[in-house]
Order: structure tokens, then C-alpha cells, then sequence
């Protein structure tokens, strides 16, 4: 099968490659870059897993072909903590309990990502909406709210919530 | 109460920052020189011979290595033919695998799967459970023998008598009877008779990350396997077993497993090992999420018939209930825990419970999450919500009055042990939601159900060594797959007296680790616990010693704070941990390495109990229910992390949600499953679950460390029953069939809810 050059900013970094046109964006970062943080689940875009930020919004990249993100901006769960700071939302998921098995949790923290660059404040019940597209089997999702709006408060500089 | 240092403290997850970072290295993530992709053929019938298989084209394809069958599988594991790792000469599920193809990319493995040309003669197929039942039924086993139970795993039944084979249908794999007193006094004593058939449908665990398991495989043949399991001492014994060799030449690794909830015993391995064995290279098989749905091993659907009788002052009078189990293809359902449980809970002088596993051209069921037990509770607790109604009393005084306590015996006689049943019922009953919520008939309503878990018992062993810079490692044979490493770590720190920061508790392989049982029936942090308290006193012990001899101190003189033995009331006498571990790791050393090890083998269990209280709302035109209010009672003996804790109890209402009202693996009369994705199959997500209050009872369990009881499983097992209650007190019909969709329910209210039973 004939190949297409592409390029794309990976989490800050440039990468070139040469992908069959039938490559998903997900597979394209898992087995040619090693981002194996970005996690396959479904393969019809319903569980979320594979979440990625492209071009500052957030996308199933199992539903992603990897030409259509040519010339774009890739952010990864792995591009997300800077100089090994925790980002805000990492830090809520894990301080907050929002994870149990770890599976889910890349795409719902780049989810919630999407959200709060939307919505810097969001209510429950928005918080709950942006999220159904990513779907957790362990923890009953209350703590991942509180993850969310723990991650809003610090971001607005606010201490984070109480229980 | 005793003041703890560590323990009874919501620390964050000691995997959490991997986790968030996207760091953690599940089973579909390794990547070895030379690994081979695998992608299965599942079979397009239910039941068929196979004439033949054509290969050519899938070998023609660019980068297709290999296509395996059953008979390249044999020729490499003799033993493989009872495991049925891949269909020999027949197929028996649609869905089972019958080739697979091994490719140098996932691309190319997947386009020679679809190119492999299986030919079928179809054969007549039992799908249909009670309709397996008929004398007249294809027979799915020639000689159907009764299996171990799967949830023998996660908890252990005994007693009961079997059923005379030979009156018994050809279909019926497994059969048990339950009898004290003589139910048909009990219901001549009754003043009102509630009789009921109620049916629950195929529910899948769907666990995030689909099964996944690699092999590779020396020059000698020695297997080394990563997977997601639950259990890698199992997966060591049971591929060991299904490919002919010794257990020396099988090293299993257990990886960070992506949500089990008890399927992930063992599942891929000895196939993934068959391969590698075959082609002589690392072999990566990871399920896509429709050949999971097709191929794995779900909750089986059930058919319950009960009929119980109460007296006008709300006792219970007798207990009768025929469990129909669908058994699949090779057996292994839950029967016998549903039996245990429906006739357990309560008591009562009269008790007839029979149950039968039925095989069927589907797929075998396997555990999940307190198998067996939400079908019969799902069963009991309707009807209890009945009798209760019927007598005119409160359905949690009602329940209070009936429910089992200490010594009152389960179906087979054995007393239960120190329960906390009570406990969680009046903690609802006494809750002002209990009397604020109101059902209205008209669309609000309010259920309560109870549920309980007899939990499992295994022996374990820890180790720990203390290191040169005075931290401790202990390694477990255990997988954690619901927090229990960050217990540990809790258990550990309090155990030596030793800051959180300092453990670090490490899952060990097959060739290294201490023994385990496999992760099910709620039994880790029960069993395991006490072996890693045992192993961290074992290392403080050794620690005192050492230093007691190095000061010239008596060790009842000594202490350990801040990283440091010390003399009391001489704060100048003392020797850092750190320096005590050295003296025993070094040239010429003349103390032993400090090395705690911990065992226990307690076969005393502490079941759990949870008891729910559900709001729901339903749409009366539409037959939509939302849930607008939840309580989850429960009694954890003594909550280790009680966020994890109520972590555990939130995970596991969601999934009584999705028994309830979402999920069913639909299977047309041919048997093809019609809903294999997460298209078709409806999870639930962070909408339809609500905010879940819980309640955390504590009455502590003898055993466990301190006190804790095991947690996963309860939290499952009342939510159907509680929503199917509430429902019903909504629209003031009841539904007697999970899940509760509209088109049920609507169905239901408009047939009145007669067709399946009566109250009398």
C-alpha cells in the first residue's frame, strides 16, 4: 500500500513519518511514536480511551486517520506535565481518587483538558455532560467530577474544593 | 479506638502518578524484538462441523507469517485438546475461536483474518436456555460432566445435595437441591403467597481494556508470559497444564490489569503460548472489543422462579425457588451461589431451593463481579419488596424483622459467621432521606434492597527486605487491581512504624513472588493483609534486634521514630534504619539482611453486606427511568483508605445501574450475538449514574486486618433489586426481567404485570 509523508508537532516536538493513508492517528502514536499512554478500548470512538488533544481540541484518535493530522498540533497524556509538574487535572485525578485500573484515565484527563479550555468554570451536571463520551468501568464517576473540579479550582487559582 | 498512624487515611494512589501520566505499561503496550500480532477467526455459527479451512489467501497476504489452527496447536501442546484453545473439528459458540492468524504488523494480521476461508456443515444448536432444557433439545455436550464452578474461585460452596443424573435432561450440566422443613406447611401457614419468575439476561464485564495477553519462548522452550490477569499463579498452573509442561518452564508476569472484575483469571495465555511455541517468537494477542463481546466469558442469563409465603405479621413461612443457569458451552456458572444467596439472606423454617445449569451453543460464562449473586438477590429482594407490601409493614422493618443474623444457617446448613446485615439496614432506615424520599405512583419512586457476599479464602505469603537507605520492600504474589498495593502500603508503614514514603510494595513474577490467590472474591486486602502486617513486624523484629546488639540495649528498651532506633530516655543512643540495613548487606557483615516474611492461611470468612435505598424518576410516557437518589450502606469492617473504599462502592453501584436498566448481550435464534461493541452494548456513564452517598458501616471482621473486611464484591449486588423496587413503586407495575429498558417497562405497564406471576 503506498505510503504519504506527513508532519506533525507531537507534544511540542516535530515528527516526520511515512503512514498508509489507512493508519489511524492512535496507532500512528502508540507503535511509531511509543505513546503508549494513549490507550485503545472500542474501536467505534464510545469509550473514550484514546482521547487526544489535536489542534486544541480534544478527539478519539481511533476515529483519527493519521494523514488528517498533517501540519497539526498533537498533545498526548504524555505531553501534559511540564518540567515534571504535575498539570492541575493530574494532579485532581490523582489527589481526588478519580482513577482506580488506570485504562480510562489518559482520555478522561484529556477530556477534561478540552473542557476547562471551554468552560474554565463548569457545574456538575457540565462537567458529567462533556464527560459521557468517556466511559469508566471502576470508579461510579463521582470522584472523577471531583478530580475535574478540583483541576478548575486550582487552575482559577481558587484552593481546591472541600468535601 | 485505637489511634492509627496510617491506616484509616484516604492517601492518594501509590500507581496514581503513572496513571495520570500516562506512564503505566499495560499488557497491550509491550513491544518485543520480533513480536508477532495475532488476530483470531471466530466461528460464524453456533454450532457446526468444520469441513475444512482454506489458508492460501490470508498466506498471500504481505506480512502474514503464519495462520494457526487447532491441529498446529496440538502438534505443540498435546494437552491442549480439553482446553479447546482453538475449535478441533467443531464449533459450539458463534464467536469461538477456530484460527488465528500471526502477522508482522496489526494491519496484516487483521487483513489475513478476514481472508481466511472457514467451511462450515451447520448443525442444529441449543441457544435458547429453557428451550436447552428439552428432552427433545440438540444436546451440546455428548457427555456432559458437572464442571468446577468459575466462582468457586471467588467463593466457595459447599454442601448440597446433587441431582439423580439420570432423571435429569441431557442439556443439564450441573444441578444442586437445598431442602430444610417442608415448604408446602410453610406456604399452608402463609397468609399471603408472592410467586414470580424473574430473568436476567447476559451482562458482559467490559472492563476498558479488552484481554490481552503476549508469550515469548527461549530456544528450550521456556515460556515467559505478560498479561492482564487477575491470578498470574494461576495462569503459571493452568498453561503449564493445557500445553504438557512442567511449571518451571512457564514464567508468568502479571501486568497492571485494565479493569477484571473477574474475567481475567486466565483467558488468552495458553493460546498466546501455543503460538509462540509454534513459531518460536513473541506473540502479542489483544482482543479488539468486538471479538471480546464474541468470545469471552460474561455473567450467564438466568431464569428464577421463586414462591414465598408470609404471615399478616411479616414472617416469613417458606422459601422455594427453582435457579435455571445457562451454562454455554463448557459450564462453569455461578448456580449454586444465587442458590446459596436467595434462600440465605432470611430466615425461615422452610426452604426448597433446586438449581440447574443448562448448556447452550454460547459462549461459557465465567465471573463477574459476585457471580451469581445479583440474579438471586435480584430475585429475593423483588419478592421481599412484595410480601412487605402485601403485609402493609415498612419494607426496611420488614427486612429488619426476617433478615438472617449470627448462627442463622445458609441453604447447606452452615451458620453464618459475625455479619453486618442489621447494621447497614438501620443505618438506611435511620437516614432522613429515608424519610424525605416518597414514591407517588405516578413516576417517583423509592426501593431498598439488601445484598451480601460470602467472600473467599485463600492462603498468602509476603515478604519484605529492608534496603540500604532504610526503605522497605515488600513483594506480593498478588495482582492489585482495585487499590489493595495502596492498602498495603497503609498496612506496612503502620505495621513497622515507618513513614508512607519509605514502602514500596512490588508485585513479584510466577518464578519470584510469594504465593497468592488469584485477585477475586474480595479476598486480598482480607487474607493478603495480614501476611504483609505479619512480614512488616517480621522485618521490625529483626530491626530491634540487630540494634540491640549494636547498642548493648535491652529490645524492650528500644524504639523507632524518625528513621532512627533509639534507646528511650537516651535520644544519643541510637543507629539510623538505614545503617542497620547496611550492617547486614555488606563484605564481612555481621548481621543477618533484615528479611520479614508473613503467612496466613485463614479459612474463616467475613462475608459483606451493602443495603441500598434508590430514587428513581420514570417517565411515565416513555418508560425512561433516571435515577435521581442513591445510598450504598455497607459493611466494610474497617476501612483501610476510605475514599478507596467508597471508590469500590461507587464503581459497583454504577455496574448495579447497568444490570438494572442498561446492559444485555442480545443473541438472535441462531445464537449470533447481535450487540458485540460498545455501539450496541450500553455502559453506563457520567450521566445516567447519579452521586452516590455512602455510608461506611464498620463492624469489624476477627481476621482481617484490623478488622477489614473484603469490599469489591457487595457493592454489586443490591442495586437491580433496589431499582427494580423502586420502579415499581414509581409506576406501580413491576418488572420482573433485566435490565428494565423503556421498551420493558412501557411493555409491562401496558400488559400489567400479571403475565409472569402472582401475589396471593
Amino acid at each position: 500500500m503506498a505510503t504519504h509523508p506527513i508532519t506533525l508537532t507531537v507534544n511540542g516536538s516535530q515528527r516526520q513519518g511515512q503512514v498508509e493513508p489507512r493508519r489511524l492517528l492512535v496507532h500512528y502514536l502508540r507503535d511509531e511514536l511509543g505513546l503508549t499512554g494513549t490507550h485503545i478500548g472500542c474501536e467505534t470512538s464510545q469509550c473514550g480511551a484514546c482521547t487526544v488533544i489535536l489542534n486544541g481540541q480534544a478527539v478519539k484518535s481511533c476515529t483519527v486517520f493519521a494523514v488528517q493530522a498533517d501540519g497539526g498540533q498533537v498533545m498526548t497524556i504524555e505531553g501534559l506535565a511540564q518540567d515534571g509538574q504535575l498539570h492541575p487535572i493530574q494532579e485532581g485525578f490523582w489527589e481526588e481518587h478519580g482513577l482506580q485500573c488506570g485504562f480510562c484515565t489518559p482520555g478522561m484527563i484529556l477530556s477534561t483538558y478540552d473542557l476547562l479550555l471551554k468552560n474554565p468554570d463548569p457545574s456538575e451536571q457540565e462537567i458529567r455532560h462533556a464527560l459521557h463520551g468517556n466511559l469508566c468501568r471502576c470508579t461510579g464517576y463521582q470522584h472523577i467530577v471531583k478530580s475535574v473540579q478540583y483541576a478548575a479550582n486550582k487552575m482559577k487559582g481558587a484552593p481546591a474544593v472541600a468535601d | 479506638m485505637t489511634a492509627h498512624a496510617v491506616i484509616g487515611k484516604s492517601i492518594a494512589r501509590v500507581d496514581g502518578r503513572d496513571k495520570v501520566t500516562g506512564q503505566t505499561r499495560y499488557t497491550g503496550d509491550l513491544r518485543l524484538p520480533g513480536m508477532l500480532w495475532a488476530k483470531p477467526v471466530l466461528s460464524q455459527h453456533a454450532r457446526a462441523q468444520i469441513t475444512g479451512i482454506d489458508t492460501a489467501a490470508a498466506r498471500a497476504i504481505p506480512g502474514v507469517v503464519d495462520v494457526v489452527t487447532a491441529a498446529d496447536v496440538l502438534a505443540v501442546a498435546p494437552n491442549a485438546r480439553e482446553q479447546m484453545l482453538l475449535a478441533i473439528d467443531r464449533v459450539n459458540f458463534y464467536g469461538q475461536p477456530v484460527a488465528v492468524v500471526l502477522g508482522e504488523t496489526e494491519a496484516a494480521a487483521e487483513e489475513g483474518a478476514a481472508a481466511v476461508a472457514v467451511a462450515y456443515e451447520e448443525l442444529p444448536a441449543a441457544v435458547e436456555t429453557l428451550a436447552a432444557m428439552d428432552t427433545n433439545a440438540p444436546t451440546v455436550k455428548e457427555a456432559p460432566e458437572a464442571d468446577d464452578e468459575t466462582a468457586g474461585m471467588h467463593a466457595t460452596v459447599e454442601g448440597g445435595a446433587e441431582q439423580p443424573k439420570r432423571e435429569l435432561p441431557a442439556n443439564v450440566s450441573n444441578s444442586v437441591r437445598f431442602e430444610r422443613g417442608d415448604v408446602a406447611a410453610g406456604f399452608a401457614a402463609a397468609d399471603h403467597i408472592v410467586e414470580r419468575t424473574y430473568r436476567t439476561m447476559r451482562v458482559h464485564q467490559s472492563y476498558i481494556e479488552p484481554q490481552s495477553a503476549v508469550a515469548a519462548v527461549d530456544p528450550f522452550g521456556n515460556l515467559q508470559i505478560w498479561s492482564s490477569t487477575q491470578a498470574m499463579f494461576y495462569v503459571r498452573s493452568a498453561t503449564a497444564r493445557a500445553l504438557g509442561r512442567p511449571e518451571t518452564e512457564v514464567k508468568a508476569t502479571g501486568m497492571p490489569v485494565g479493569g477484571g472484575f473477574g474475567a481475567k483469571f486466565m483467558r488468552l495465555e495458553p493460546l498466546t503460548a501455543a503460538l509462540a511455541l509454534k513459531t518460536g517468537r513473541p506473540v502479542r494477542l489483544v482482543l479488539d472489543r468486538t471479538d471480546d463481546y464474541l468470545s469471552t466469558t460474561p455473567a450467564p442469563e438466568s431464569i428464577i422462579e421463586l414462591k414465598t409465603g408470609v404471615t399478616n405479621d411479616g414472617l416469613i413461612t417458606a422459601i422455594q425457588a427453582r435457579v435455571i443457569m445457562d451454562g454455554g458451552a463448557n459450564g462453569g456458572s455461578p448456580m449454586s451461589v444465587a442458590c446459596l444467596l436467595l434462600g440465605g439472606y432470611y430466615r425461615t423454617d422452610n426452604l426448597l431451593v433446586e438449581g440447574y445449569e443448562v448448556l447452550t451453543n454460547k459462549p461459557n460464562p465465567g465471573a463477574y463481579r459476585a457471580p451469581g449473586a445479583p440474579q438471586g438477590t435480584f430475585a429475593i429482594e423483588s419478592n421481599v419488596a412484595e410480601m412487605a407490601a402485601a403485609v402493609g409493614q415498612d419494607p426496611i422493618e420488614f427486612r429488619l424483622k426476617n433478615c438472617a443474623v449470627e448462627g442463622d444457617p445458609l441453604p447447606n446448613g452452615q451458620p453464618w459467621p459475625s455479619i453486618g446485615l442489621k447494621e447497614c439496614l438501620e443505618q438506611l432506615r435511620d437516614h432522613p432521606a429515608y424519610r424525605e424520599w416518597r414514591s407517588d405512583g405516578r413516576g417517583e419512586g423509592v426501593g431498598v434492597a439488601i445484598g451480601g457476599w460470602l467472600m473467599g479464602v485463600e492462603p498468602s505469603a509476603a515478604t519484605c527486605r529492608l534496603n540500604a537507605d532504610g526503605t522497605l520492600t515488600v513483594l506480593l504474589g498478588a495482582q492489585d487491581i482495585s487499590g489493595t498495593y495502596t492498602g498495603f502500603t497503609q498496612l506496612a508503614a503502620e505495621a513497622f512504624g515507618m513513614p508512607l514514603d519509605r514502602i514500596k510494595v512490588i508485585a513479584g513474577d510466577s518464578d519470584a513472588a510469594p504465593y497468592a490467590g488469584g485477585a477475586g472474591g474480595s479476598k486480598i486486602t482480607y487474607t493478603v493483609g495480614p501476611s504483609v502486617i505479619q512480614a512488616a513486624q517480621d522485618a521490625r523484629r529483626q530491626v530491634i534486634e540487630i540494634a540491640a546488639d549494636m547498642l548493648e540495649a535491652a529490645a524492650e528498651d528500644l524504639e523507632i521514630a524518625d528513621g532512627e532506633v533509639r534507646v528511650k530516655g537516651a535520644p544519643d543512643q541510637k543507629r539510623t534504619i538505614a545503617e542497620i540495613a547496611q550492617s547486614g548487606m555488606r563484605f564481612g557483615g555481621k548481621y543477618k539482611p533484615v528479611t520479614g516474611m508473613g503467612q496466613t492461611a485463614t479459612v474463616e470468612r467475613a462475608p459483606g453486606f451493602a443495603a441500598h435505598l434508590v430514587r428513581v424518576r420514570v417517565d411515565p410516557e416513555t418508560g425512561q427511568t433516571a435515577l435521581t437518589g442513591y445510598i450504598a450502606a455497607q459493611d466494610v469492617g474497617f476501612a483501610i483508605n476510605p475514599e478507596e473504599v467508597i471508590g469500590q462502592i461507587r464503581g459497583g453501584v454504577a455496574q448495579g445501574i447497568g444490570w438494572a436498566i442498561l446492559e444485555g448481550m442480545v443473541y438472535d435464534e441462531e445464537g449470533r450475538l447481535q450487540n458485540p461493541s460498545l455501539l450496541d452494548y450500553a455502559l453506563p456513564n457520567a450521566e445516567n449514574v447519579p452521586p452516590v452517598e455512602t455510608v461506611l458501616v464498620e463492624k469489624p471482621a476477627q481476621w482481617g486486618p484490623f478488622g477489614a473486611k473484603g469490599v469489591g464484591e457487595p457493592p454489586v449486588i443490591p442495586g437491580a433489586a433496589a431499582i427494580a423496587n423502586a420502579i415499581s413503586a414509581a409506576v406501580g407495575t413491576r418488572v420482573t426481567e433485566l435490565p428494565i429498558t423503556p421498551e420493558r417497562l412501557i411493555t409491562a405497564m401496558r400488559n400489567g404485570a400479571g403475565g409472569n406471576g402472582a401475589v396471593r
